[in-house]
């Protein structure tokens, strides 16, 4: 018989794991068990049976709990951590400052890294994400003619589906408002058309309804489970009727499907939804076919095998087959962004969604960043100063036998101690100031905890802890033994590298503060800036058409008749005053631009305000030559134009009273005014040309492309003259009833809007202002902390001075002294620096402030105020002490 | 003071000891218990019942001599401590005494 044994690894570990007492029975009765097995038969099933015994014996009573599992490493953590623990509580004060630094510092940079990664996580959710492209169209002709934009012409589903079989699938997204509802409660919805295999490429959760085949029916209808909730309350939504009103006629949809809301971080947003089916009662069939007119967000689902660099390789062949007769070679040209792209690049034009500002989302994530670091620096110098104090216990160390790799280890044990203590309460700072920095900046961070953060925030403590933790241990540990004792390690060098993170600290500080003031300054430019209008409490109302008509002139006509029903009304109450109507208003980004090619071939693009006679008063609009509309006259209703001055240079018109704009296509009109230059969008951008008129029918005739992001439908807007301002929605609700039953009142202050089309700027200097407050109470805490450490130091020499007959000024002189060069030139450097950033900011507005010194001292002087502040008490109290107190005890 | 109570494979496996009277150890128990009530157990689980009686201080503990099926390893035998006893006496008497109070009619039927 074969002498057969149970496997030698299995023992082997059985013998590295069981606690020694234990062992010998143990593995006995294993033995045992194990050959009775084999008596029974099979070998190998005897040893897979020993084996699942040896693992199955891996029991927690039966583990060693002897000395040999304790190495020396974790039994020094444990003592170094013990030890780290008493030293910190010696020091209170040192204590207290660092934790206080480190946790605002990671609380800042929680915050602006929550918002940071908001911004970064858009469309981040589908699964097929890296599949899906979003389809863009340039059409470059000569004269630098170019249209550029993310939404695409409506034949673009069917051509890429039939042309390329790199795509899965093409899907059409695109939004339009329509009233919903029914009687009197109709809402004006904005309801999202869109091609029914949208749920199959893009990850919106299902909650009823089957994926399959959602809005395969002309009549079917989708609803987010919130919109689900507001129009059915808790029943259950399917089957249910919504009539929506399109074209003028109410169809009733059939909810066929509810979706999970979709998440905040989406490029493609609605809560209702039809199918695109529907575009042949929304177009009309040239619209349809048609390879210049743009509409909707077209989206493909590339292949799983396939790319997507076939298709923009052969696609301009293509296309040229299709259309070559009508374009040439280089005009027409289609091309695909990543999903994932949309929301942070702004090279590529906006679509349906709005984008965020890359730089914006940059200068965050360094500027959280640099608040940490600022933190880590704080630690390092702390550790440093105060270790002059532990000098001896650091040569104590060393005669003991404790290596240098040792001592750092200790050290280290502190910094991480401290740091992971700091962590938490940044934590909870963090969620406990969330509301209030979400109130603050207007964003709308929330903290979201997945497995995988934990391994996120464990390598964040061991960054953290190495960068701040590392050059102090060092330091600590650099001398040797002998050199302690005998006196000569108090002094060592000059510190350049400690000075140098004080400097540094410094500039980011002076920085940040700089920068605010920077950013504030231009704000309040922007906010503030003659815009060459009148825009003080007024009211703005948008108005509706008749939801017949189709032609935009007719839309714009119909809305302004019932206007004018309301305008009656309202003229009766005495704190309505200077009411008018206008297709758009002041504060409303994207005012219609027309464009055409005029006689000489050249390419004229303006823009369009559509308005009624008293439109310009309203606005305190000044006629610099001619004259404005007169109210009375007929002529002026039908044909009459006013240019901005902007206008007349861009058509280069000599004499524009009395003429007409270039080109021959346009119907009756000629141009009785000349208005000044305001500006009627935001500063980011210059004055553009602009026609003011009563009728644009004349005009369109004669262009050859319109378009504009903002509803072209007027406004009513008058200045109200009452002195509470909530008795504006009391006057208007009355009277809008009477008027315009059926619609929805919507009405805002001028004023608002215009400030929120600034609203990226004030986020962004608030979040800025945060940091630097922060960054600040950093400073000042490391800056406490040094004094206290520099001003012990030198108490004997302070002493000695002063029993010699230094004065109380001369001493304060001499301790303040020793820090001002650092930081003067922590403020010097930090110019140059500001400068390049901040221009580079300033470069997105067209109306800008110059970057003054003036700027830059205050930031200096600011800083250096606060940090003198912050060490004048200390310094001061030194200065005064008595010498005795301190020389006689030796 | 704390009442000690112990679990059902606990229980077993002092009755084991008990029964075996000196000759109890693992592979032993494991053999009585086979034998008795059918269950197949794996022996770790006899050694973890055994660690945490004895921590109980229900069985105490002797090695045995050395033989050479086990590859020289001396045996561990365990024998009923007067706690174990005791702890089997009350779990015995509770049962008994709920078992008394079985109504007849239930098993005997109305017949």
């Amino acid at each position: 018989m074969i002498n057969h044994q149970p496997p030698k690894w299995a023992d082997r570990f059985l013998e590295w794991y069981c606690n020694p007492d234990l062992l010998e029975d143990l593995q006995g009765d294993l033995y045992e068990v194990f050959y009775h097995k084999l008596d029974q038969g099979n070998p190998l099933q005897a040893r897979l049976y020993y084996l699942w015994l040896v693992i199955r014996s891996f029991r927690y009573s039966a583990i060693k709990r002897n000395s040999k599992l304790k190495n020396t490493t974790l039994m020094m953590t444990k003592s170094n951590l013990r030890i780290a623990l008493r030293i910190l509580k010696n020091n209170k004060f040192y204590t207290g400052l660092n934790l206080a630094g480190l946790a605002i510092g990671i609380t800042c940079f929680f915050l602006t890294g929550f918002y940071v990664k908001q911004e970064l996580s858009y469309d981040q959710f589908h699964a097929k994400k890296d599949r899906i492209y979003r389809v863009w169209l340039k059409e470059i002709y000569s004269d630098d003619k170019v249209f550029f934009s993310s939404t695409t012409p409506l034949l673009f589903e069917t051509f890429l589906e039939d042309n390329f079989d790199e795509f899965e699938t093409a899907v059409q997204v695109d939004h339009n408002n329509y009233l919903v509802g029914s009687g009197t409660n109709r809402i004006n919805e904005n309801v999202g058309v869109v091609s029914p295999e949208i749920f199959k490429v893009f990850d919106f959760k299902i909650e009823k309804g089957n994926k399959e085949n959602l809005l395969q029916g002309k009549r079917d209808l989708v609803l987010s489970a919130s919109y689900a909730k507001k129009y059915f309350g808790e029943d259950t939504a399917i089957g249910e009727a919504l009539p929506i009103e399109i074209q003028g006629e109410i169809i009733d949809f059939i909810v066929t499907g509810v979706f999970g809301d979709i998440p905040k971080e989406s490029s493609i947003s609605f809560d209702m939804a039809i199918s695109n089916e529907n575009n042949i009662d929304l177009y009309d069939p040239r619209a349809l076919n048609h390879w210049f007119q743009i509409r909707t967000e077209t989206y493909v689902l590339v292949g799983e095998n396939s790319h997507i660099s076939n298709v923009e390789a052969t696609i301009g062949d293509v296309v040229m087959n299709l259309i070559g007769d009508r374009v040439n070679e280089g005009e027409y040209n289609i091309g695909f962004q990543p999903l994932t792209d949309i929301h942070l690049n702004t090279d590529i034009p906006v679509g349906r969604a709005p984008v965020g500002n890359p730089s914006y989302v940059a200068i965050l994530g360094v500027i959280s960043l640099l608040v940490l670091v600022t933190a880590c620096i704080n630690y390092a110098t702390l550790s440093v100063c105060q270790s002059l104090k532990r000098t001896k216990e650091v040569g104590v160390r060393k005669v003991m036998g404790a290596q240098r790799k040792s001592l750092i280890h200790q050290y280290l044990s502190e910094t991480f101690l401290i740091i992971v203590v700091a962590f938490a309460l940044a934590l909870g700072l963090t969620y406990l100031s969330l509301p209030v920095f979400n109130e603050l900046t207007n964003a709308d961070v929330r903290i979201d905890f997945e497995l995988w953060h934990i391994g996120l925030y464990l390598g964040l403590i061991i960054i953290v802890g190495l960068t701040s933790g590392i050059y102090p241990a060092i330091v600590l540990s650099r001398q040797g033994a002998t050199q302690i004792f005998r006196g000569s390690g108090g002094a060592r060098g000059k510190q350049y590298l400690r000075k140098g993170m004080v400097v540094f600290q410094f500039l980011i500080t002076v920085f940040l503060i700089s920068s605010t003031l920077i950013m504030r300054k231009q704000l309040n430019y922007m906010q503030n800036k003659d815009m060459g209008i009148e825009y003080k409490a007024t009211v703005s109302v948008p108005l509706y058409r008749d939801p017949a008509t189709r032609s935009l002139a007719d839309a714009i006509r119909t809305a302004m008749e019932k206007g004018e029903l309301l305008k009656e009304k309202l003229s009766l109450y005495p704190e309505v005053s200077d009411i008018g109507m206008g297709s758009h208003v002041f504060g409303d980004p994207g005012w219609a631009t027309f464009s055409y090619t005029d006689d000489t071939q050249t390419f004229r693009e303006f823009r369009i305000v559509a308005v009624d006679p008293h439109y310009l008063n309203t606005f305190d609009i000044k006629i610099k030559k001619g004259k404005g509309f007169d109210p009375e006259s007929e002529l002026d209703k039908r044909q009459s134009i006013i240019l901005n001055e902007a206008a007349v240079k861009h058509f280069g018109l000599k004499d524009p009273i009395g003429n007409q704009l270039p080109g021959n296509k346009f119907g009756n009109h000629s141009i009785i005014g000349l208005a000044e230059d305001f500006n009627y969008s935001s500063l980011h951008n210059a004055i553009e040309p602009l026609i003011i008129t009563q009728n644009v029918q004349p005009i369109l005739e004669g262009t050859d492309d319109v378009n504009f992001s903002d509803s072209p439908i007027p406004k009513l807007v008058f200045r109200y003259s009452g002195s509470e301002l909530s008795k504006v929605q009391d006057i208007l609700e009355k009277e809008w009833k009477q008027v315009l039953p059926e619609e929805e009142l919507n009405f805002s202050f001028i004023e608002e809007n215009m400030r929120a089309q600034y609203a990226n700027e004030n986020r962004m200097n608030r979040l800025l202002s945060v940091a630097t407050v922060l960054s600040i109470v950093i400073a000042c805490l490391g800056l406490l902390g040094l004094t206290v450490l520099v001003v012990k130091g030198k108490e004997k020499e302070i002493g000695i001075r002063k029993v010699i007959g230094a004065s109380e000024s001369s001493i304060f002189k001499l301790l303040i002294s020793s820090f001002s060069w650092q930081l003067l030139l922590g403020v010097f450097l930090s110019i140059p620096f500001t400068y390049w950033l901040m221009n580079d900011w300033l470069k997105d507005f067209a109306y800008r402030i110059d970057l003054s010194i003036d700027l830059f001292a205050l930031g200096g002087i600011i800083s250096i105020v606060i940090a003198l502040i912050t060490i004048t008490f200390h310094t001061l109290k030194a200065s005064m002490m008595n010498p005795a107190d301190i020389i006689r005890s030796e | 003071m704390k009442r000690t109570t112990i679990g059902e494979l606990e229980e077993l496996v002092l009755l084991s000891v008990g029964s075996l009277y000196g000759q109890a150890y693992a592979v032993t128990i494991l053999e009585v218990i086979k034998e008795h009530t059918q269950r197949v157990l794996d022996i770790t689980a006899i050694h973890s019942v055994l660690r945490r009686l004895e921590d109980k201080g229900f069985i105490t503990s002797t090695m045995g001599g050395a033989t050479k099926e086990r590859g020289g390893r001396r045996k561990k035998f365990f024998t009923l401590s007067q706690a174990g006893r005791r702890v089997l006496d009350e779990t015995m008497e509770v049962r008994i005494a709920l078992y008394n109070k079985l109504p007849k009619l239930i098993f005997t039927g109305l017949s």
